[in-house]
């Protein structure tokens, strides 16, 4: 991409590439985007994490210029967008539904942007198979979309959002109609070409291991805001609040009430129905304040020097059995080598270093 | 027992009718259409005489009246095309409960009938019409547009006031039936509005297109009563010479071999356009779709 290393070399935009603020859309009485603030650097692959309805697809709408915000500014490349149509945006899309045209050829649909452009045609043929290269898909060009399985579908797609040299791509759930074999292919494919390409990709999708895939820099959403915007690892080890360790993972969340340390310690005493707990904490957390901790299965093991349980499910994952067990009413999970027989006692041990206290909201 | 049929199965009895409504009347006509005439005994003589179709093709006035009648009908399809298009594709547009009005709306005047429709015309378009009279009340002329009745226009006006409904139908189910994501796609990859309707609206919605021009162009070259009873003396068509040749003339072979062959003209015409339609990209990408 020829216009890419002149806009990192500028250094009056400093890297970032879109700044949205006070982003607003309101549908009916309903708010499906409330004031966000959104920084999205050059290059990076940035992905909206969140629930259906959590208003990541109407971000990228507005970004792309199908919806007008209600309220606020997106500025791309240091011009705002505002008024400008989709058709002018240095933006291209990969939709959901593939949105391939079945009247024109693998060709056409690739050539689509460049015919509008008026290329010469040898240009146009030559850019094509860059572009169908780039997706694995050079031996395609004549095949009409109808003709395609979905994997290759999704493949067309990209080049042809790809093919006119956006600034910035935009991918809404681009695999969620694929199986997961296949999402898993494309997943490294789409994370290689974000590399190769140097483009920034702003993905979105509901499915978190996606997200952690591909994602520099992973954007929590819900209910129309945004809750947490970090790099997976934080996201992961360290959620903002209740929601973020909830959706994330299959952790279970204990409430509770700080009774020592917190502030900017990073580490507090949480009094929950399964003891006294010192873990890491989120910083602005005083004693005194309900909070929640959150424990992943992989923070515990059976040790026999461990909390008391019961063993109350175990369910056959292939390579392990995930187990749920339950300490005075709280259930939690566990994975397990061995099967183990529901209504046993065992002792369960709680890695403190790891599990971490978070804000309720 | 559970009741089972193969999709080619759900076409006997539509076969049927046709057979037994078409094909068997059609065999009719060829065999009258070689037939003579005892105008003596009032009776229709079994014979192989090619006189009929000797006569069709000699006397020019059979080929003119086929020829009015298949550009007559080719002009208010085409018309009904350019005028129904931009009708049908803000219908997409609209709220779906307006949709639901704005088709019976379309369709209302269908419900009234020919006869009424083509009184109604004469009140609005004679010589004291409505039309005449507002002209004359606004100052915008003197004498009555004569040409308003009883004329070449008058016939094509009402010919595509009756017809338009059908087309725009036909392109409306067309174009309500492309994906809107299409469209965003376009948009999204550099065409204007005006771009994304060349490139993908127009090419889905050719088989909608063709659909409507061949129903318009079939109806209107069929038509009898409009052109007879509005056309004034530009007003004859090949059905009114059917009628007389069938009726008072008794000369069925002659009216047999002009049938068929306005049949045969027609259904060549209507196939041409078709098939032109028919030929783009957008048509056959519709159509492989097919979701049955």
């Amino acid at each position: 991409m020829t216009t890419t290393p002149d806009r990192a070399a500028d250094p009056s935009r400093s890297g970032l590439l879109l700044s949205a603020r006070g982003l607003t859309k309101n549908y009916g009485r309903d708010r499906a985007v409330d004031s966000v603030d959104l920084d999205i650097p050059e290059r990076a692959f940035t992905t909206f994490l969140g629930p259906s309805g959590c208003g990541k697809t109407t971000i990228l709408r507005m970004i792309a210029g199908f919806e007008t915000p209600d309220a606020g500014s997106i500025v791309l490349d240091g011009r705002s967008l505002s008024g400008v149509p989709p058709e002018r945006r240095p933006v291209n899309t990969v939709f959901q539904s593939y949105a391939l045209f079945p009247h024109l050829t693998v060709f056409g649909n690739v050539a689509f942007s460049l015919t509008l452009r008026r290329h010469s045609n040898v240009d146009v043929a030559a850019r094509v198979k860059r572009a169908l290269d780039a997706v694995h898909m050079a031996e395609f060009g004549d095949r009409y979309p109808h003709q395609l399985s979905g994997g290759q579908q999704q493949r067309v797609a990209v080049a042809r959002a790809i093919i006119a040299e956006p600034h910035l791509l935009l991918l809404d759930e681009p695999l969620s109609a694929l199986d997961k074999k296949m999402r898993g292919h494309l997943q490294i494919e789409l994370k290689d070409l974000q590399r190769r390409l140097g483009i920034a990709f702003v993905y979105v999708t509901h499915d978190q291991e996606e997200a952690f895939a591909l994602s520099d820099i992973v954007v929590v959403m819900n209910k129309g805001r945004i809750v947490q915007r970090a790099a997976p690892l934080t996201i992961y080890a360290r959620p903002a609040n209740a929601f973020v360790a909830d959706f994330i993972g299959a952790a279970t969340l204990i409430p509770g009430e700080i009774i020592d340390g917190g502030g900017a310690s990073g580490s507090a005493a949480i009094d929950t129905a399964i003891g006294i707990m010192q873990c890491p904490a989120m910083e602005g957390l005083a004693k005194g304040d309900k909070a929640v901790l959150a424990i992943r299965p992989e923070h515990v093991r059976i040790g026999a020097d461990g909390l008391n349980a019961t063993i109350r499910h175990v369910v056959f994952k292939g390579d392990r059995y995930l187990v749920e067990a339950e300490v005075n009413g709280v259930i939690l999970r566990f994975l397990a080598d061995n099967p183990l027989t529901p209504g046993a006692n065992v002792g369960l041990v709680i890695d403190q270093d790891r599990a971490f206290i978070t804000r309720i909201d | 027992m559970a009741l089972v049929f193969h999709r080619a199965q759900l076409a006997v009895p539509v076969a049927c009718m046709l057979i037994l409504g078409c094909v068997l009347p059609l065999a009719v006509l060829v065999v009258f259409s070689v037939f003579e005439v005892d105008l003596d005994a009032f009776t229709l003589v079994p014979a192989f005489s090619g006189q009929s179709w000797v006569q069709m093709f000699t006397n020019p006035v059979f080929a003119f009246l086929i020829g009015k009648a298949v550009v007559s009908g080719a002009g208010t399809a085409m018309l009904a095309g350019f005028i129904g298009y931009p009708i049908a594709v803000s219908m997409t547009r609209l709220p779906v409960l307006w949709k639901g009005v704005g088709s019976i709306v379309l369709l209302t005047p269908l419900y009234t009938g020919e006869i009424v429709r083509i009184y109604a015309w004469r009140v609005v378009l004679g010589s004291e019409g409505l039309v005449n009279a507002a002209l004359k009340w606004f100052g915008v002329i003197d004498e009555p547009l004569k040409f308003l009745l009883f004329s070449p226009f008058t016939t094509h006006l009402v010919l595509l006031y009756n017809n338009l409904p059908f087309m725009v139908l036909a392109i409306w189910i067309s174009a309500e039936l492309i994906d809107k994501r299409l469209i965003e796609a376009a948009r999204d990859l550099g065409a204007r509005p005006i771009d994304a309707f060349f490139k993908v609206i127009l090419p889905l919605t050719t088989p909608g297109l063709a659909v409507g021009v061949f129903t318009v162009f079939a109806l209107a070259a069929g038509d009898m009563m409009t052109p007879s009873l509005l056309g004034g003396t530009s007003g004859a068509t090949p059905m009114a010479m059917i009628d007389n040749l069938f009726g008072t003339a008794f000369d069925w072979p002659l009216a047999s071999a002009l049938s068929l062959s306005l049949l045969v003209i027609l259904f060549a015409f209507a196939t041409g356009f078709v098939t032109i339609l028919l030929r783009f990209d957008g048509a056959r990408a519709v159509f492989r779709r097919g979701a049955l």
